[in-house]
Formats: C-alpha cells, sequence, structure tokens
C-alpha cells in the first residue's frame, strides 16, 4: 500500500477514535482557555498590551497545550500493543508517523481554532481583516509544532518520566518557531496589519527541514 | 582593576572547568580500571 | 599511553602561551581596556563549543549509519564537553558583561543562541538517562541529536533576526569588524588552545565510556558464568 492512502486510513481512524470519546480534544482546549485566562490575573492588561503581548501569549498556550495533548497520542498504541501490528501491516514507518502527525495537527489547529476568538472576545483584539494571514501564520507554526512533537514523542514513548521529558525536548528545539511565530503575529495584531514575510519564510523553513528529517530518520522511530 | 579581577576570573574559570571535568572523568576511568581487572581477575579463576 | 602524556603536555603549553599572549601581547582596546581581552577566551570557547556540537552530529549521523556502538561513545563524549564549553561561554560572557554594560546578563542574539544549545545538549544527556535498554538510548538519542543539529543554525538565525529588530546592547562589541592584525593572530592561538583543550578532554571522555562499555561486557560474562556454575557441576559431580 502506498504512502499516502496508508496515511490517509491511518489518519481516519486517529479522527474517528478521538471523535468517539472528544477526551484529548476538550482536554486541550481547556487547557488553552485556563492559559489565556492566567494571561490576565499575572498581567491584568490594557488592550494595548493585550494587542502587544497577546502573540506571545497565544503561542505559549500552544506550545504547553500541545506539549500535553502529544502525549497520549503515542501512548495510546502502547496500551493494547497496536503499534506491533502496524508495523507488521504493509505499509511504511513513515505512513505511520504521517498518520500521527495529520490526525496531531487537525487536533490542534481544532483547539486553536476555538482559543484565537475567545483571546478575542476576552482581550478586545480585532481580528478583522487579518483572518487569512493569520490563518497562515497560525497553519505554519502548528505544522512544526505538530512534526517535531510528533517525532519526539515517539522518542520519549520508550523513555522513563516521558510526560516531563517530551515538553523538556519539544521546547528549546522550538523556539526558532516561537520567535518566527510570535512576530509573525504581532505583525499582524499592529496598526497596520502586514504579513512579515522574513517570519514567514522562517517558519517554513523550519517545517520544510523538519518534516525532512522526519521523513529520513522516520524507521529508527518506530523500530522494534 | 576591578576590571582586572573579571578577567582573571574569567581565564580561570576556563581552565578550571576544563580542569574539573577532566579529574572527574580520570577519577572515574581509574575506578572502572580497577573494576575491569577484578572481573578479569574473577574470570581467570573460574 | 606516551601519546596521551604528549597531548596533555602539549595542550597545557597553549593554555599558558594563549594565556600570556591575550595578557601580554594583545595590544589594549579603545574604549574596553583590559576587560575585551575576555574576548580571547570567550569566541574561542565558543568555537570549541561548535566544534564539539558537530563531532555530536557526525557520530549520531554514522550511528545509524553502521550501529556501531564506537560513534554512541564518541556522541556522549562530545555533547558532554560541548556542553562545559557552553558553559564556559555562558560564565564568561557575564563576566564580561557586568563591568562593560553594568547588567549580568543580557537577551542579545549570540548570549541567547548558546543559552539555548546549552539546554538543547543537556535535554540529550538527560534523555540518554531516561532510556533503559541500551539499543534504544543510543538510536534514539541519535535521532534527537540530529535534530538538535539541524536546528542550531535556525536558532541562530532566528535569534540574529528577533535582535536586529529589536537593538540590545551587543556583547561582543566591535568584534570581527576590522580587527587588528594582531589581535586576530592572538585569537587565533587562543582558538587552538581552547580547541586543542577541548579535543584532549572529548577523547579522555571517549575512553571512559569505551572503558565502562568494557566493563558492562566482563560484568554479564562473570554473570553467566555464575549461572551456568550449577548446571557444570551437575555435569562433573
Amino acid at each position: 500500500m502506498n504512502t499516502p492512502r496508508a496515511a490517509a486510513i491511518l489518519l481516519a481512524k486517529e479522527l474517528r477514535l478521538e471523535f468517539r470519546t472528544r477526551e484529548l480534544l476538550s482536554a486541550t482546549i481547556i487547557f488553552g482557555l485556563v492559559v489565556v485566562m492566567m494571561f490576565s490575573f499575572a498581567f491584568d492588561p490594557t488592550a494595548a498590551e493585550s494587542r502587544r503581548y497577546g502573540p506571545g501569549l497565544l503561542w505559549i498556550a500552544f506550545l504547553f497545550a500541545g506539549s500535553l495533548m502529544l502525549n497520549p497520542s503515542f501512548a495510546r498504541e502502547q496500551t493494547n500493543d497496536t503499534l506491533d501490528a502496524l508495523r507488521m501491516a504493509p505499509i511504511s514507518s513513515f505512513a505511520i508517523l504521517l498518520g500521527k502527525m495529520l490526525a496531531n495537527f487537525i487536533f490542534m489547529s481544532l483547539a486553536e481554532l476555538v482559543l484565537v476568538p475567545v483571546f478575542g472576545v476576552l482581550y478586545n483584539v480585532s481580528m478583522a481583516g487579518i483572518v487569512w494571514r493569520l490563518i497562515l501564520v497560525l497553519a505554519l507554526g502548528t505544522v512544526g509544532l505538530t512534526v517535531t512533537g510528533t517525532v519526539f514523542s515517539a522518542i520519549s514513548a520508550h523513555a522513563r518520566m516521558r510526560e516531563l521529558l517530551l515538553p523538556l525536548l519539544l521546547l528549546p528545539i522550538l523556539t526558532p518557531l516561537l520567535i518566527g511565530a510570535v512576530e509573525a503575529t504581532a505583525a499582524l495584531f499592529t496598526e497596520q496589519p502586514a504579513l512579515d514575510r522574513m517570519w514567514v519564510a522562517l517558519l517554513a523553513g523550519f517545517d520544510i527541514v523538519f518534516l525532512t528529517a522526519s521523513w529520513l530518520l522516520c524507521d529508527y522511530l518506530i523500530e522494534e | 582593576m576591578k576590571n582586572f579581577e573579571n578577567l582573571f576570573a574569567a581565564w580561570m574559570v576556563v581552565w578550571a572547568v576544563f580542569f574539573v571535568y577532566e579529574i572527574s572523568i580520570a577519577r572515574r576511568i581509574a575506578r572502572l580500571r580497577e573494576d575491569i581487572e577484578r572481573l578479569k581477575q574473577q574470570l581467570r579463576e573460574e | 599511553m606516551t601519546g596521551r602524556i604528549a597531548s596533555r603536555i602539549a595542550a597545557a603549553a597553549l593554555i599558558f602561551f594563549a594565556g600570556y599572549a591575550a595578557l601580554f601581547i594583545a595590544p589594549d582596546e579603545k574604549t574596553m581596556h583590559v576587560i575585551q581581552r575576555i574576548f580571547y577566551f570567550h569566541v574561542p570557547s565558543w568555537i570549541a563549543m561548535f566544534c564539539a556540537f558537530t563531532v555530536v552530529f557526525v557520530a549520531n549521523v554514522a550511528y545509524l549509519a553502521t550501529r556501531n556502538a564506537k560513534w554512541d561513545w564518541l556522541g556522549v563524549a562530545g555533547a558532554e564537553t560541548g556542553v562545559v564549553c557552553c558553559t564556559i561561554g555562558l560564565i564568561t560572557g557575564p563576566l564580561w558583561a557586568k563591568p562593560v554594560w553594568g547588567i549580568w546578563w543580557t537577551w542579545d542574539a549570540r548570549l541567547t543562541t548558546t543559552f539555548i544549545l546549552w539546554l538543547l545538549y543537556i535535554c540529550y544527556l538527560l534523555l540518554r538517562g531516561l532510556i533503559d535498554d541500551p539499543e534504544k538510548k543510543s538510536t534514539l538519542s541519535a535521532v534527537f541529536g540530529i535534530f538538535a543539529f539541524l536546528d542550531v543554525p535556525l536558532v541562530y538565525v532566528s535569534n540574529r533576526l528577533w535582535r536586529t529588530q529589536h537593538p540590545q546592547p551587543v556583547i561582543l562589541g566591535g568584534s570581527g569588524s576590522g580587527l587588528d592584525p594582531t589581535m586576530s593572530k592572538v585569537l587565533l592561538v587562543c582558538t587552538l588552545a581552547v580547541v586543542g583543550v577541548m579535543i584532549v578532554v572529548l577523547m579522555d571522555r571517549y575512553r571512559l565510556e569505551r572503558l565502562r562499555h568494557e566493563f558492562e561486557e566482563l560484568q554479564i560474562e562473570v554473570e553467566s558464568r555464575i549461572a551456568e556454575a550449577p548446571a557444570i557441576a551437575r555435569e562433573r559431580g
């Protein structure tokens, strides 16, 4: 079976599994909301401050929520040794990894689609006129987060203290992504919103580098 | 001159850090060598 | 054995000559005077760190390609040594900053990058500590190590772009911008000294890892002999 088709089938399985209970998705969204709320207690921002620090807050919320969400993704496979079954199937390792990455991307994106408007309402930050550009920046950032996050959840699945290890491995690696995403989002929240090409290029570069690396190294992640 | 103190401290830091690290490695190597000899002796007696 | 002693003596000699050169041969810098000489230790530690992390990357790729344990040992040696060099950079940086700018730390591009790399390779070492199975430990840490090294240019670029956007006091002042020829020569000598010491330390750490492996193999053999002893005794008696 070729890789895209296998990945699509695995993705469908992940989506079906998650939407049966929706527990991972709801937990992620609630956690994101809690972080967004704590921002107000910690900083009590004015409208101008919300515009200024909002991008940073949003992306920190996404990174933390993402780190917590990614672990259960691989841990699920270990409870019934389903990963062994997947290995024996006539599909490439990259298909298995890609299926997970796509699923994580969709879950994270759904969480963001809830959190960004809520943030806008709570802190009076208008999203008018920047919606599509904002979605582009969110997508590029989320791709980087889920690609590296899925790879590291596969790595930390074999280690002790994996709940702490995954954020620990992930967050330093993601600093270029955090800088790029925050700056690009901030450029959209200013008086004259503009899509900062330099940062968007950095985000795209980050995504391409790590997606390629995942593809090249996938066998070592999935093997016995 | 305060600046000279900082400069000297920096110079010391560079070599002290390497030195301490090197010493810890050397000590562990010596201990391992002893343990390896002990095990080899044990195997020879078998 | 003699090679090892010779390399140690050479490294020690280089250290003293480098120190002498940095303190007395190098000309005095216009604005910062004496304290600027930290530059001759701070920059080389950064270069040594980068060399060590390159060794880690090469070792990681080679391990995945060959599955030869020697590359795994080299990877650990390189990572630990690199973190040591990084620590030196993170200590000498503030020692320079305090007299010049009055602040211990600044989030300028280079210091921030060094800090992130420090965290990254400490995570590499932590990861190894948390995986029990030896084969998995080597394989998975190699994958992480490759990802970490690929991240290095991205970290550097993103920090540069970020900091040119929000200018901060630049720790290294006018370094590289029209360096006096004597200064360049002193810098070269100091770089050779620090990198030389780094290599000596790295090779020792490698040897430690190799001995550890030898010890574990012997332990397994002794234990299997002990386990077989009753069976052998039964055969004889």
